[in-house]
């Protein structure tokens, strides 16, 4: 993981990411190899101090309200007084919880529990956040103020490790992403470099095309979609795709781009776990 | 140690308000508040089932607490998963498991306070017709140390469910809630008959030598709850020296270490 930015890990259900994360917390035990966090062994209590970890559907204490459960979390981490009392009212408001403060943990809702979820897991200022789905039972405004905190951390430095299998949610906002299957990175790499076909495949995009030239232009493109004036041709590398557009200039064709043609996460995610199956 | 305190201070909140709790408590309280009933005895008899049922009742429903909150603590952090928030901050399992153990033993020690406070008012009010009585009314009743007696049984008792709740929640972080209940109230009243046992240990018992094995070993191994229980000299209003206080509290609390240490061992190497 590159610091000062969010890594996704998605996968499909039971493909073991929150047990990697549970790995990470060293809330279970690798039955074979190892890992290092902050150049601490996993479990070790010294790297503790700098991270912090956002549960999927979170439950807390319900005998507490938002402050004292804070309160409750920060002294773990031996914070207490001024220090202590500003961090949760920062993060109360930062997670808009700050109005409702005062109501018992046991009659809020699911999503009122994630956002608390979430500023338990930033207490202690960490440098690293390890969450899981933490954006998972929450209304479309919830979710996008959780996004927006997420790469607010990310700006100001920090380091997000992040489990989900809402693709559209990680595509957005993951720098790079690891795609797990059955326990098994099957494909890893920056969002860039992920989406970013892997036969190179380039989009040129013509307008003002004579018929000869569409015909000219589907017999050397790999396929050619139309919409309105516009043609688009996509080809297997860059020089095809530099020289179809030349040929297609120079007989008067105006041409609007040439991009690398762009995947989705998702495409990209049902390829590497092998389609969907039936 | 200040993450002791804090997960035992959350714990003890926790448990205090639960409701099944609140109901052993109630029940409790009027139960040793009933004993006040029995008038229709003799002065002897009266003063015998009151401190027969007063302080069989705190045993009693001490134990039930013990065992029903001790059980629970770790599966519960376990179903709702808050075990997960708590240790991935810098918290071991070592201070988890003592903060969720103190957490326990507050609450069964304030509900023993609880129930020890009905029973000294009850006893309060009653003794002196006992103390003052005629010799028309019975025989005298000696009542010497009866009183302080009383604190100390009741101070035993607290020692006496510090044992049963370790061994409770260490139970409970080996087996499922349901067996470690079991396995509690089990290890509970074959540990009140530990001289029975030693009995069937014994070959001048007629024991063979595998039953002299298996007993032998339960008898030094189980914790001897009998010992905590000293209604006995209290009705006969014999002094209970401090140094039996000390000898019995000192094995109280090996005992617990010695639970602690193996509940340590195993939980260390769960996966939560």
């Amino acid at each position: 993981m590159e610091e000062g930015q969010i890594f996704g890990l998605v996968g499909p259900n039971g493909s073991g990411k929150t047990t990697t994360l549970k790995l990470l917390l060293g809330l279970v035990f690798p039955t074979s190899g190892s890992g290092e966090i902050f150049g601490h062994p996993l479990g070790s209590l010294s790297y503790k101090e700098r991270i912090g970890f956002v549960p999927e559907g979170p439950y807390f204490y319900d005998h507490l309200n938002a402050v004292e459960l804070l309160r409750f979390y920060g002294s773990l981490f031996g914070m207490s007084g001024t220090e202590l009392e500003d961090r949760i009212e920062y993060l109360l408001k930062l997670v808009g919880m700050w109005s409702r403060r005062e109501r018992k943990t046991l009659h809020y809702s699911r999503g009122m529990l994630q956002r608390i979820g979430l500023a338990q897991g930033l207490i202690n200022d960490p440098d690293l956040l390890l969450a899981d789905e933490p954006t998972s039972g929450l209304d479309p405004i919830g979710a996008i103020q959780i996004r927006e905190v997420l790469m607010q951390l990310r700006d100001e430095g920090k380091t997000i490790f992040l489990c989900s299998h809402l693709l559209k949610e990680m595509e957005s906002l993951c720098d790079s992403v690891a795609i797990l299957n059955k326990g098994v990175v099957c494909r890893q790499g920056s969002m860039e470099e992920l989406l970013t076909a892997e036969n190179g495949n380039y989009v040129a995009t013509f307008r003002n095309l004579d018929q000869d030239s569409v015909q000219r232009l589907q017999s050397v493109a790999e396929r050619v979609d139309s919409e309105g004036e516009q043609y688009m041709a996509a080809f297997h590398d860059q020089q095809s795709a530099a020289a179809a557009a030349k040929e297609m200039v120079d007989k008067g064709a105006q041409l609007v781009e040439i991009v690398p043609q762009r995947l989705t996460l998702e495409e990209v995610f049902i390829d590497a776990v092998g389609g969907i199956p039936e | 140690m200040s993450a002791i305190w804090r997960i035992a201070k959350a714990t003890f909140h926790e448990a205090l308000r639960r409701r099944f709790l609140n109901g052993i408590l109630v029940f409790a309280i009027l139960i040793i508040g009933s004993s006040w009933a029995f008038t229709y005895l003799q002065p002897g008899a009266e003063l015998k089932m009151l401190i027969d049922i007063g302080l069989g009742a705190i045993r009693f429903f001490g134990m039930l607490i013990a065992i029903f909150v001790g059980v629970r603590l770790i599966p519960d952090e376990l179903e709702k998963q808050t075990i997960h928030t708590l240790l991935a901050k810098p918290v071991t399992r070592a201070q988890f498991l003592l903060g969720k153990f103190f957490g326990g033993v507050a609450t069964v020690i304030t509900n023993v306070a609880l129930m020890g406070l009905a029973f000294v008012i009850v006893y309060t009010i009653k003794a002196p017709q006992f103390r003052e009585m005629s010799p028309e009314e019975g025989p005298t009743i000696s009542m010497e140390f009866m009183a302080p007696n009383i604190l100390k049984a009741i101070g035993l008792t607290c020692f006496e469910l510090l044992v049963l709740t370790a061994i409770a929640v260490v139970a409970s972080a080996i087996f499922s809630w349901v067996l470690a209940s079991i396995f509690s109230f089990f290890i509970y009243f074959v540990g009140q008959m530990a001289d029975f046992l030693r009995e069937l240990a014994s070959p001048e018992h007629g024991a063979d030598t595998a039953s002299s094995i298996v007993f032998g070993v339960l008898y030094r191994i189980l914790p001897h709850f009998e010992i905590f229980d000293i209604r006995e000299s209290i009705l006969k209003d014999n002094f209970v020296p401090w140094s039996l206080l000390g000898n019995v509290t000192g094995q109280a609390i090996i005992y617990v270490v010695i639970i602690l240490m193996i509940g340590y061992l195993v939980f260390n190497e769960r996966e939560v």
